[in-house]
């Protein structure tokens, strides 16, 4: 027996270092499968990661973030800062067209951030330009009324992607874009809602043109289904391998798994405006009531950390709390103090398939909140609908909790701040879908975005981060990390931290 | 009297009925019965093969699953009769007056069973938890609504054949009202139909109720429900194909049973087969 298997390693050896003689091949449809159907493929409207990564194939950014968490240049190959910081030249890549053939130059950036500035809610990531200037065809000024530190970070983005002025310009008053056409390596051919996005090699790519023919995006909402379509080879990889199955999947010859640090913390926000969760001991009584270590051990198998921030450790501006321990009697204790009574019913709302064992976790904060004498009952919802769901105005927000996660993608504190604590973003204006407000935060985080230097930001940070944890607008849970998996046929393929399974330079053996 | 005699020779009946009232017993007695609380857990007792301690092993949250499933019988039985009775309870009214006095009403009735018949039960029961969202009550609403056509439709064709007997002839050339005759003279006749057509949808009804708690629609968690544990278990079926394996079984049983029974009562209750089984 072990001879054969040594002869059959020895055979899959050369086959191997046949395929590596050959290099990359061209051609073929890759297949990767993810949880969820896009929101949107419009740059204006998308707010999540799956989203991101379709549309990230296909319309650029001026700047972007390499896997090593790097910015470099892309649309614009450098930029620079004018001596008093209030204004950011960008030069643009030359000989750029978009699919569509215009050309891509400093006119179709301007119309691209303008219509960025005009949907308030992008409007986080640039609010401090006051003007966006065409120097000349390809040198694009954007000038700002106040230094605003993560500007670069922000234009990396991968939502501020360029789309063809012509398709702005023709698109009708209150639609969105729907296939959008950039200047990426590859080009929108298909979507069909809920179950696949399919898009094509762009053969005037201005940079190293894709070897793949296509690449298909299945939406397959079941971790268990997905992994089992990656098993019988009918997709090439696919994102969120339930953690329990990893180490089996790890062993199965053919298939690899690939584990990345994702920049994605997941919390359970409290509705901050509605009683009793005004009551800041009851939302400190609940986040000693679980167990957030057993969470991360027991349900994610290791795979990723328990949260003592609101944003994880690779953020700039990062500054480690102490967790809330798991004490259930101190959570009763508290609770009886709010006078909250045994046996109180809330509502906790959770997507299922969007988040490393979303439902499974819910499950358990249920069974924890039972502990200590609360009901919880669960709703979930198609993503969609969570999401809309959960972007009402304050007064018709009638749940009492949620589970969210956010991918803090620019890697500065001021996306995964501002944007979710600042009184300025309640929804629908933003991301602060749960309504927290502390003048005192809203201070620090207006400060910290127009102050220069990097050290004073982040004390600013660290003050901010401080207030918000004794605040406990969340129940804070734990940043996860990706298990994605693919067969090992495939080679090439860039699992970004972002979230994003980047097919560019991906070939199939 | 000679009913029952047939029907304790059916060894298959039998057999259908000690498995119901094992489930009976299980579900009366659940607290006393499991080993157990059904909702105490411990993270880190997660996904358990069976064992002594825990004779099915646990479940996600490592809550004991033997346990979990026989106060899931409770849920299961609950869900089954209510349901039933729903349709029991609109069912029978309804294709009575329709058999009985026929005519455009009769028309109108045979017309919008019909049509509901023309949806599989379990897609219309769908369809209703999908108007009054889902739940556990809801969905015995919805599967008692599916069930109604089919009593429409069964106790009609009994009392079409029965009004024309000569009893309820007499019973109206006596003066008797009309409902008083359907009441005291016709359904006592179609009682054997009924209570065939009710253990079978006895099955169907745990069935279904299962199914909508596997697609998330039925009994909402923590509630120890069969179908929505096996629809959680699908997580986990490759590292712990116990936790599907046993409230699947549990389901597979409990419809086992009442198919068996039911067929059994059918040919009991058949005037036809008298003494011959």
């Amino acid at each position: 027996m072990k001879r054969i298997g040594l002869w059959v390693l020895c055979g899959l050896l050369g086959l191997s270092a046949m395929g590596l003689a050959q290099g990359p091949r061209m051609g073929g449809e890759l297949i990767i499968a993810f949880g969820t159907d896009p929101e949107s493929l419009d740059p204006n409207k998308i707010t999540s990661a799956p989203a991101g990564m379709v549309l990230t194939h296909i319309a650029e950014t001026l700047l972007t973030m390499t896997e090593d968490l790097e910015i470099a240049p892309l649309l614009a190959e450098s930029w620079e800062f004018s001596e008093d910081s209030l204004a950011l030249t960008l030069y643009l890549r030359k000989g750029v067209k978009f699919h569509d053939g215009t050309p891509f130059n400093a006119e179709a950036v301007k119309v691209n951030l303008e219509r960025f500035r005009r949907a308030s809610y992008r409007f986080l990531l640039y609010p401090r330009v006051q003007r966006i200037e065409v120097v000349d065809e390809y040198t694009v000024r954007l000038h700002l009324d106040m230094p605003f530190a993560p500007i670069i970070s922000h234009l990396s983005h991968n939502f501020v992607a360029m789309v063809s002025p012509k398709q702005i310009a023709e698109l009708p008053e209150g639609q969105d874009i729907v296939a959008p056409i950039g200047t990426g390596p590859f080009k929108f051919d298909k979507w069909v809602r809920g179950e696949y996005v399919r898009i094509v090699r762009n053969d005037e790519y201005w940079g190293p043109k894709p070897y793949v023919d296509a690449v298909v995006f299945r939406v397959v909402p079941s971790d268990a289904t997905r992994l089992v379509l990656l098993e019988t080879g009918q997709v090439h990889a696919i994102m969120r391998v339930p953690p329990l199955d990893a180490p089996r999947v790890a062993a199965t010859p053919g298939l690899e798994v690939v584990k990345v640090p994702s920049v994605r913390t997941i919390y359970i926000a409290f509705n901050y405006q509605k009683a009793p969760w005004t009551d800041r001991r009851v939302r400190q009584a609940l986040n000693y009531a679980v167990d957030k270590e057993a969470i991360v051990k027991e349900i994610l198998g290791g795979a990723g950390g328990v949260s003592d921030a609101p944003i994880m450790p690779l953020i700039f501006g990062y500054s480690p709390q102490k967790p809330y321990e798991y004490d259930p009697e101190k959570a009763k204790k508290l609770l009886a103090e709010a006078g909250i009574p045994k046996g109180f019913k809330v509502t906790l709302y959770h997507p299922t398939g969007r988040y490393m064992m979303d439902a499974a976790i819910a499950e358990a904060v249920q069974a924890y909140l039972r502990n200590v004498g609360i009901e919880a009952e669960l709703i979930t919802m198609e993503w969609a609908a969570y999401l809309s769901f959960l972007f009402k105005p304050v007064h018709e927000a009638t749940f009492d909790m949620f589970l969210l996660g956010w991918g803090t993608v620019t890697l500065d504190a001021d996306y995964g701040l501002f944007s979710l604590f600042h009184t300025s973003q309640w929804a629908p204006a933003g991301q602060n879908r749960f309504f927290y407000s502390n003048p005192a935060v809203d201070a620090l985080l207006e400060k910290a975005r127009v102050t220069p230097d990097p050290e004073a930001r982040k004390d600013l940070y660290a003050e901010a981060i401080k207030l918000i944890w004794q605040d406990a607008p969340w129940i804070f849970l734990h940043y996860e990390v990706q298990i994605n998996a693919q067969s090992t046929k495939v080679k090439g393929l860039i699992h970004h931290p972002r979230e994003y399974i980047l097919a560019h330079r991906a070939w199939l053996e | 009297m000679s009913t029952l005699r047939r029907l304790a020779r059916h060894r298959l009946a039998l057999f259908g009925a000690a498995v119901i009232l094992l489930f009976a017993v299980c579900a009366i007695f659940a607290p006393y019965i499991a080993p157990h609380d059904p909702y105490a857990f411990s993270l880190a007792k997660k996904l358990q093969p069976p064992s002594r301690l825990h004779l099915l092993g646990t479940d996600e949250l490592g809550r004991d699953l033997l346990s979990r499933i026989i106060h899931g019988t409770r849920v299961s039985l609950l869900m089954a009769l209510i349901s039933v009775a729903i349709g029991l309870a609109v069912g029978v009214p309804v294709g009575a007056l329709s058999g009985f006095y026929g005519g455009w009403f009769d028309l109108l009735v045979q017309r919008a069973v019909d049509i509901l018949l023309a949806f599989p039960g379990i897609l219309l029961a769908i369809v209703v938890v999908a108007i009054l969202g889902p739940g556990l009550w809801n969905a015995m609403l919805a599967v008692g609504i599916s069930f109604i056509p089919t009593y429409v439709r069964v106790v009609r064709g009994s009392v079409l054949e029965l009004r024309e007997k000569e009893f309820v002839e007499a019973a109206r050339a006596l003066g008797t009202h009309s409902l008083a005759i359907i009441r005291r003279h016709i359904l006592p006749n179609c009682l054997a139909p009924i209570i065939v057509l009710s253990t079978l949808q006895l099955a169907s009804a745990i069935l279904w109720a299962s199914g909508l708690g596997f697609l998330g629609l039925g009994a909402q968690p923590p509630t120890p429900e069969w179908g929505t544990m096996l629809g959680r278990s699908q997580l986990y079926i490759r590292v712990a194909p116990h936790v599907a394996i046993f409230p699947g079984l549990a389901i597979a049983l409990a419809v086992l049973g009442f198919n068996l029974l039911g067929d059994g009562l059918r040919d009991a209750l058949d005037p036809r087969l008298k003494g011959r089984l």
